[in-house]
This record gives C-alpha cells, structure tokens and sequence, in this order.
C-alpha cells in the first residue's frame, strides 16, 4: 500500500542522510576489498614480493578451473605387440606423470584422480586438484549440514517447546555451545577426536566393546565427517531457537481446531505445525546455507584442509593460497569465484523457495 | 560555590599535570619494537628477562616485548602475523624468525643486512652452522643466540632391559636395521606402550619438514637441489620413496603413533623413545635425571642427517633504528646472555666462547651429541632459498599425506609439481641487487 | 525455572494433552530420554573443558582413561588459573573483547537500524538497487577479503594524526559496524510494521527521522535484541582478522590471546582454564536471560513471518 501523503521531496534526502554511515560503511569495508579482490585476481600479484605485479588477464581462472581427461593406454609388449600384463592378468599401465610430462598440452597439471571405467582406465588431470576438491568439499558439507543441522535443531525446538519441568535448562544447554568460540571449541575438540586417547573413541569403544573406532580427524575418510559433527553441534542451538521463535508463533487457536476436527499429535504436526513453519524453515535454510559456505575456521584450526585435501574448503583455500602461499592474485581469483557461486546458489534457493523476504 | 569551582578547575589541572608527566618518559629513550615466536614457557620467560635486564641496564633504548601468536600447534600464527605485518609495512625493528623463513623476508627486501655491525671477533666466534643459516646472497640477514639439535633420547634402563647396543658418539650410530631391532625389542618390552614418540602432535607443519627431511636425505633423497631450485628426482625419487614407506612403517608396525595427544609420551612412559628437538631435552631430564640418554641419529645408509637452524634475530628495513637495534643485538649475543637462554632452553649456545662455558654440551656433557652432530657436517640446514615456505609447506603436505594413507609416489609427485610451480610464479626467484 | 501457567511466555507454548494418563507417562519418558541424550552430547565437551581446567596436567590424561572420571573433578587445583594470569594478561584481553563486541554492536544498532528504515519505509529513488547490493554483500566472507582489507585500513589515516589502524581497538571495531545481515534483519521487521502508524505522524507533520524514532524503534525493540545477540555472537568468536590486525597485547582479543598457549610446549590444562574463563561468562549471560532472548526472536523478523 502506498502513502498518498506525507513528505515527499525531502523524504529522498533524509534517507540518503540515515542511509549514508551504513553504505558508506559496507562501501569501504566490503564493496572496496571484494573489488580489489578482483582487480587482483587479474595480476599475478604477490603477497610480499619484489617482483612487479603483472596483468594476466583470466589466467588466474584458467589455473582454478583446469581439467581434462585422458584415457590410459596400456603398455605395449614390444615383442608380441599385445598389452603387458601383470601377474594377476592386469593390464599394466604407465605412469601418469609420465604423460603428463611428456605432453606440452598438459604442461601444469597434476594428476587428480584415476578410475576404472567403461573398461579403459581414466586418469583426471587438473591444474588445481586442491580448488576442485574444496568446491566438492563445501558442497558436500553444504549439501549435509542444512538438512541435518536443521533437522536436529527442529526436534530439539519441538522437545523443549513443550511444558515440560525444566524446559529452560535444555534450551540453555543446547544453545550452550553456540556462545562459545570456534577457535577454541575446535582445539577443545581435537583432543577428544583423538584416536586412541580422546573421549569420543573411548566412548565409542565402551558401547560396542572396541569394534567402532575411528580415525576422526587423522582419516581421508572420515575427517570431512568429524568437521560437520563439531559444525552441527556448534550452531545447532542456534536454529533451534529460530525454530522455536517459529513455534511460539503459531496460534494455539489452530491447534484447538485440529483438536476438535479430531486430529491426533501427528496429524497436528502434519497440518498445522509444519505449513506454519514454513517461513522459519526458509529463513534457517537460507541463512544455514549462506553460513555454511563460509566454513574455515575449524578446518584452520583442526586439519589444516587434510589428510589428503580431504577438508580442504573453498574460503580455506582462497586463505590458504592467497594469504600463507602469498599468491594473493591466486586467491583472490577463488574468492571471486567463491563469490558467484554462492550468489547464484542463493539466487537459485531464493526462486525456488519463493519465501516472501524477496525485496519488495 | 564560586569557590568549590575554582578549586575543582585546579585540582584538574593538577591532576593533568601530573598524568602528563607520569606518561612522558623520562629521557627520550628510542624505542624498539620487538616480536617473539612464544618458544617454550621456560624460554619465554627467559628471553622476556633478557629484554628487562637490557631495557634496566641502559636508558637510551626501551625495548617492547611482544609476543605474537603460538608457532606449532594449531599452525601458523606467528607466520600470519608476520606476513600481515609484512603486506602492511608493519613490521617492527627486531624480529625473531625461523631460520629458512629468513630467506624469503631477506630476498623480498624486508631484513637489513648485519655484516657492517659485526666485528670481525664476533663473526670469527659465531658457530659456523648459524653463520651458514643466517646468510642469503652473500649477506648474514639474522642471527640466533643458539642453533638447534634433533637427536634420538632413551633410558638407559629401558635400552639395557632390550638388551640393545647403546651408541655413546655419532661414529658408532644405530644402522637402518640395527634400529628396526631396537624398535622392535623395546616395543616388546613390557609396560611400553609404543617404541618411539615422533613428536607428531605439533601436526602437519614446519616440525616434518625439520625432523624428516633428514630422512629423506639419509636415504639418499632431498628436498631439492638447491643448484637448480627443482626438487624433480630428489624428492620423488626412488630413495625418497623408500624413506617415505619406512616413517610410514613405523605407523603401521605400532611403533610410534600419529596422534600423542601432548608432549609428554615419553615422560610419562607411554613411549621408550622420543625423536625430538633440544627444546624437550630439559624437561626430560628433570623427569629420569641420568637414566635419560640423548642418542645420535641413526645412519639410514646413504648418509647420516639431521636438522639444525633455529630461531634467530632479525633486524627489519621498516626500523629507524637500526643502529640501536643492533646495540640490543650486539647485548643478546654475548655469552652470558647466550648461556642464559641456552642453559633454559637445552639449545646449542651460537657462540664457540659460550659452548666452551657450558656444562651441558662441552666434551662430555650429556646434550654433547647435539654438538657433535653440528661440528661433524652431519646437521644440514634447510634449502637456502627464497622459495623455502613452498619447498617446505609441499613437503609436510606431502608426508601428512602418506601418514595417513595417500599413495607415497604420487603425493611426492605433487610436491615436485607444487614447488616447481612456485619457482616458475616467482620467475626463478632472481636475485635482486 | 518452574512450568508455572499464569508466565506469558508460556502461553503459547504447545500443551502436551493426551487422554490417557498410561500414555502419557510413557511419552513423558520418551520425551525426557531424548532430551537428556541431547543434553549429554550438547553438555560434554563443555563440562570436560571446565571439570580439566581444575585438574592438574596429569591427572587431566590420566582420568581419560576412565570416561567417568574424565566428568568428575578431583585433586581440585587453580593452578591452571593462576599460570594463565601470570602468563598473559587475561584481564586485558577480556576488556578488549568486551570493548569491542560493546562497541561495536551499539554502533550497529544505530547505523543497521536507520539505513534499514529508509529502505523499508521510505520513499525514494534507488533503493531496490541498493537492497539487493545488500543482499548480494551480506554472503561475502570476511575470511575471505581479509586481505585487501588489511592493505586498505593500512593507509587510513586516524584522529591523532597516525596512518595505519592496525593494531588497535578500532580496527577491530569500524569495519564491522555496518552489517548487510544486520540491516537485512531489520529491514524484514520493519516492513511489517503497518503502515498506518507513521501515516498518522507524518499528516501531524513529523520528520522521517522522528518517525523512526518514535515510532519504528520503540516497537521493534525484539528485532534490536536479536540482531545484538547475533552480531555480539559473531565479534566474540572473530579470529582470523585480529589475528592480522592485532600485534601487541593491549589490542589483542581472547580468542587471539589464547593462542599463546598453542606454543612449543602445549599445556592443555591451561587451554581448558583460558577456554572455560572465555565461556563461563557467555553462559551465565546467556542462562539469565534466556527467556528474554527466546521472547526477542520469537517476536522479531527472524521467523521469516
């Protein structure tokens, strides 16, 4: 509804004038460093250097994106003409690296991974396996977290909504976690992801007498695991009271309703309270999604993106090379690509959900 | 009430007066920033003592002490701190940095050479090796009070309960598979839980590159070869390969453990042996007292390795003082003061006057191996090369890798891949000036 | 802390009813078995902290042995405390902490508030364009842009004449006063504010300012609350960019400060002691007002209605 009357002329200059110490704010302190990101990431500029920064144009991305791939010929017998086999009757293949080396086209690649497929062997090659492996890595944490996290914190908001005796404590003990630091709860939890002496496997091991150990943190394969377990755990309290605040919200009157048309608990859930929540869910997804993306600090602290790029994120990365390699034009090409990424997956979930917190 | 006015606007004055004068100091003394790497709680306090009796000895120079984030564990922080202040030309007059990062610093224009300051005395009583650490194209950019050791320590009791050989100098040094039985017996022993504590809670950073790389190059490998700056055949050769597959065998046997939750295994006896730098030498003295045996490094066959370089001094170009910062230098250098930290810290004191002083490393004191290992060519510095934070973060990327079940071969592979790339980003690291 | 029906905040809370009393109990007993589960997997690591931060070194490893005793406190000892005040000064980095998540997020208020206002409810030229900018700029990490952040507030010159911000309170402080999220936050409240409240002041003649103020700031004190808690949330833990920033201790904040003890020799029952003084006091905050904070987002934008 729009005002017909009221200030009109002036009211555009007053809201420059409250507008102004914010956008004057994110101007320098965010517009200003994302485009000097991206005028940099344009240049091979150094950290620290003596050498003068040089423009190279998109190189910088052509380096991140690189991929190919190659099938693999087995090695030839010189003498029958036929593919070498090994022992077990197993093509032999040559190495990688060699072909890599061999071929001016692949000058700066690095082998990736290799598979078995469409019975011929594959090898994938890529300038920056680490970039690649860290998009895969967010997306993965991305993809688990916002349906886990906010699973978890909705069945949490649902418990400590009801009337229960001591209702207060269990909300103030799951959100407990969330008013802690991160730098320190991730050191915090390196000691109890240890192996052998941390109390996570000893618990582990009292309840099934020594048979689920894990290598947490120390594992490619269950490192990335670890990571999301500390994340939820972190911020869960925190859409559970966003998911509380949604269940608040909701007018007894429908309840009552759904009562006397004679539906039980679960009908109620199904019918009243989940349609109701449904702007709760979209603002703790988006907000999860956005938060989720920006993963680093318990990498940093805990694995350092490793074993094996196996927890290597994308703003890990984007720190990693830019600021402790110095390759600052580099990194900064990852931050920009970091940054449309996740403005067109926001983009994409904004359409998708078509929530009502659109501009108006 | 005109009165009170009067006597309150006084009494503020005065008070002013008086903040004023308890802010100024009292002469113009010139101030030096300096930052600290953090070191061990005992060294800490120790070095934090040595700038109070300078700042206490003399009035024209305040030295400021600051400490800067931890070095080890949890990584990089004082290296961030470093190249921030670096990026921001923040940087204060004296720095404390890890010997091979020095390099980069020096070659990117931010150290100031010291040769003009140092008498030809002092040069000539300076250990060789920290000499050696210290100079980048012809020039010495820092210099340490002690220079490190990385040595092998056991119990007497717990050797002889092996029944294993107890090498006494570095000539008659375990062999490869002399030390594979000694592993082997102690981890039988009873009460044992592993045989060897490799230190590897300080996580995947500078300690690999410091304590394995003379692995590799025992083996025959090396990180690169510094000719060349390419670290192709040396570091993903056959050799490094079979150095790689027997630290990883050690995992594998149960020999030593990936994941000691803090410094103390071999303290509290969970293991019988530590692999370690001389910063944990005094601690585990204090725990067994004579029984506790520092051990020369084993012989793995193509040579005999080990680290060495430490951290060192450095006066930056972003100093207006250097002449004043070299005065504190030129006090932290002398032997009272070299023995001072050394005596805390079980480091090999940087000056021959100072090391003929000292009990604990003279000719049969108990850390006399470090010496040894120092003065027999045996200790070999890191690459002396403006690339060396790509050479070493590629190699303990690497190692963490095969630790934990990468492909030996291929991690070393992308380790030469890295290296060569960051040689090839900085223009061969040409030399400047 | 007590279910007492007659408290407001209750009153919407979802009744558990159920006809029969059998059902009821076993419910009851479900409900409070999870709970607790949930309670013990939140609880943990934060009672291992605080219970290890009175042990000493030892026993802290020994007791891991026995998941039990790594819960229950023995041989209770301040020596942790007393090594991490005489190691680092604590006081000084809890004032600087609190300083600056104080100074900052009261700042915020203010800035976040009025831009958020004029993009809600006034009318003007422009302001779509400058929203989704918003939007666009509150994904930016700032882990991300931390250093062409650092060159840029390098060169800014300060009140007394110096160039360069780093290492000093208002580096930490300036650059995050305005805050996309923040305004975003405030931007959802206010436009569901009904219109017909600062319809009836501007016809009485009021500027847009007296509007916000009398009128948009008194009702929206929810939406104040939860984007204090959530910004204050974000500065207290902040690491990587004091890290850069900050150099000396009289500018260094906690989570800077406690990585003084990540050196060459780690005592971890120091870690726990420093780890437990930076959350004890965040906890106590938290459980006194609790309530009140529920209340807050409950009643502000946040749910997205």
């Amino acid at each position: 509804m729009r005002r017909s009357t009221g200030p009109t002329g002036h009211e555009t200059v007053y809201a420059w004038l409250m507008s102004a110490p914010a956008l004057i704010g994110l101007f320098i302190f965010v517009a200003l460093p994302l485009f000097g990101g991206v005028y940099w990431s344009l240049t091979n500029k150094r950290l620290i250097s003596p050498l003068p920064t040089e423009y190279i144009g998109l190189q910088n991305y052509w380096n991140l994106l690189g991929l190919q791939i190659i099938k693999l010929q087995p090695e030839i017998d010189e003498a029958t003409g036929a593919a070498q086999v090994d022992l077990e009757g197993n093509p032999i293949y040559p190495r990688t690296r060699t072909i890599v080396r061999g071929n001016p086209a692949y000058s700066g690649f690095r082998e990736w991974f290799t598979t078995d497929v469409f019975g011929g062997r594959y090898v994938v090659i890529a300038r920056d396996p680490t970039f690649l492996r860290s998009l895969i890595n967010t997306c993965v944490f991305v993809l688990v977290i916002v349906p886990g996290q906010g699973g978890l914190a909705l069945i949490m908001a649902l418990l400590v909504n009801q009337r229960l005796r001591g209702r207060y404590v269990f909300r103030t003990i799951y959100f407990s976690p969330v008013v802690t630091s991160m730098a320190v709860l991730a050191i915090v939890w390196t000691f109890l992801y240890n192996p052998d002496q941390g109390l996570i496997n000893r618990f582990l091991s009292a309840i099934t007498f020594g048979r689920f150990q894990p290598d947490w943190l120390v594992s490619a394969d269950s490192a990335l695991l670890a990571i999301i377990i500390l994340s939820a755990w972190q911020a869960a309290g925190f859409q559970m009271v966003i998911f509380l605040a949604g269940l608040q919200g909701i007018p007894q009157s429908l309840y009552e309703a759904a009562q006397i048309d004679g539906g039980n608990t679960w009908q109620q859930f199904r019918h009243v309270t989940i349609p109701q929540l449904r702007n709760t869910t979209i603002f703790v997804i988006i907000s999860t999604t956005i938060l989720a993306f920006r993963l680093f600090t318990q990498v940093d602290v805990m694995t350092k993106g490793g074993p094996q790029d196996a927890t290597v994120t994308v703003v890990f990365h984007a720190v990693d090379t830019g600021f402790r390699q110095q390759k600052i034009g580099y990194g900064s090409a990852v931050t920009v690509l970091f940054f449309i990424i996740v403005v067109t997956i926001a983009l994409i979930q904004r359409a998708l959900l078509k929530s009502d917190i659109e501009v108006e | 009430m005109n009165r009170l006015l009067k006597h309150l606007t006084l009494l503020l004055i005065l008070l002013l007066l008086f903040t004023t004068a308890a802010l100024t100091p009292a002469q113009d003394a010139v101030e030096l920033e300096l930052w600290y790497h953090g070191g061990t709680q005992e060294e800490n306090d120790e070095t934090r003592a040595q700038v109070d009796r300078f700042n206490a000895m003399q009035d024209a120079i305040q030295v400021n002490f600051v400490e800067l984030a931890g070095s080890l564990v949890a990584g990089t922080g004082y290296n961030d701190a470093v190249n921030a202040a670096a990026v921001a030309g923040d940087l204060p007059c004296i720095l404390d940095l890890d010997g091979p990062n020095l390099y980069n610093y020096a070659w990117a224009g931010f150290l100031a050479p010291m040769d003009d300051y140092m008498s030809d005395e002092l040069r000539a009583d300076i250990l060789p090796s920290l000499i050696d650490q210290g100079t980048y194209n012809g020039k010495i950019y820092a210099m340490g009070q002690y220079d490190s050791g990385l040595a092998l320590v056991g119990r007497v009791s717990l050797l002889e309960e092996a029944g294993v050989r107890i090498p006494s100098n570095i000539d008659d040094a375990w062999d490869l598979d002399e030390f594979n039985g000694v592993l082997a017996s102690l981890q039988a022993l009873e009460g044992v839980q592993y045989a060897i504590d490799l230190k590897m809670n300080y996580g995947a950073g500078e300690w690999y590159t410091y304590a394995f790389s003379p692995v590799v190059q025992g083996f025959g490998g090396d990180l690169i070869d510094t000719e060349t700056l390419s670290a192709e055949a040396v570091l993903n050769g056959p050799e490094a390969v079979a150095a790689m597959e027997w630290i990883r065998s050690l995992f594998e046997n149960g020999y030593a453990t990936l994941t000691p939750p803090d410094d103390n295994e071999f303290i509290n006896g969970n293991a019988a042996m530590g692999f370690l730098g001389h910063w944990m030498a005094t601690g585990y003295y204090e725990a067994f007292g004579d029984d506790m045996i520092v051990l020369p490094v084993v012989n793995f066959g193509a040579r005999q390795a080990t680290g060495m370089g430490s951290w060192a001094w450095s006066i930056t170009t972003q100093c207006d003082h250097p002449d004043e910062a070299w005065t504190f230098m030129e006090f932290m250098l002398t032997p009272e003061e070299i023995l001072s930290i050394t005596n805390v810290n079980a480091a090999v004191p940087g000056r021959l006057s100072a090391l003929a002083m000292s009990e604990l490393f003279g000719e049969g004191g108990r850390m006399n191996i470090f010496v040894q290992q120092l003065e027999s060519g045996i200790a070999i510095p890191r690459p002396i090369t403006p690339g060396y934070p790509a050479v070493t973060s590629a190699f303990f990327t690497a190692m963490d890798n095969i630790i934990k079940g990468g492909d030996i071969q291929m991690e070393l592979d992308a380790a030469v891949d890295k290296i060569a790339q960051d040689v090839a980003d900085n223009n061969g690291y040409p030399l400047q000036n | 802390m007590s279910a007492s029906p007659a408290k407001t905040s209750d009153r919407r809370e979802q009744r558990v009813k159920s006809p029969r009393p059998v059902r009821r109990t076993i419910t009851l007993a479900i409900d409070y078995g999870i709970m607790i589960a949930l309670a013990l997997f939140f609880l943990f690591p934060i009672v291992f902290m605080i219970v290890s931060s009175f042990k000493p070194e030892k026993l802290m490893f020994d007791d891991l042995k026995t998941i039990l005793w790594a819960f229950i406190p023995r041989d209770v000892t301040l020596e942790n405390y007393s090594s991490v005040f005489r190691r680092v000064p604590f006081g000084r980095f809890m004032f600087n902490s609190t300083f600056i998540v104080l100074a900052t997020v009261s700042a915020g208020m203010l800035v976040n508030s009025m831009i958020a206002f004029a993009l809600a409810r006034l009318r003007w030229r422009g302001k779509t364009l400058i929203l989704s900018a918003i939007i666009a700029l509150s994904i930016v990490p700032l882990d991300a842009i931390v250093v062409p952040l650092l060159v840029l507030v390098n060169g800014f010159p300060w009140l007394d004449g110096t160039i360069g911000w780093l290492d000093t309170l208002h580096v930490q402080i300036i650059p995050f006063i305005a805050d996309a999220f923040s305004i975003f936050l405030f931007y959802q409240f206010f436009i569901g504010i009904p219109r017909d409240f600062d319809e009836a002041a501007y016809i009485d003649g009021a500027s847009p300012v007296s509007v916000y103020r009398r009128i948009i700031v008194p009702l929206s004190r929810p939406v104040f609350a939860t984007v204090a808690i959530l910004q204050a949330l974000f500065l207290w833990s902040s690491y990587l960019w004091p890290l850069m920033a900050t150099r000396g201790e009289d500018s260094r904040p906690l989570t800077v400060g406690i990585t003084s003890f990540y050196g060459q020799d780690v005592k971890w029952a120091q870690i726990m002691a420093f780890a437990s003084m930076i959350t004890i006091p965040v906890l106590i905050l938290f459980l006194l007002f609790q309530k009140w904070f529920v209340q807050s987002v409950a009643a502000s934008g946040l749910k997205g209605a």
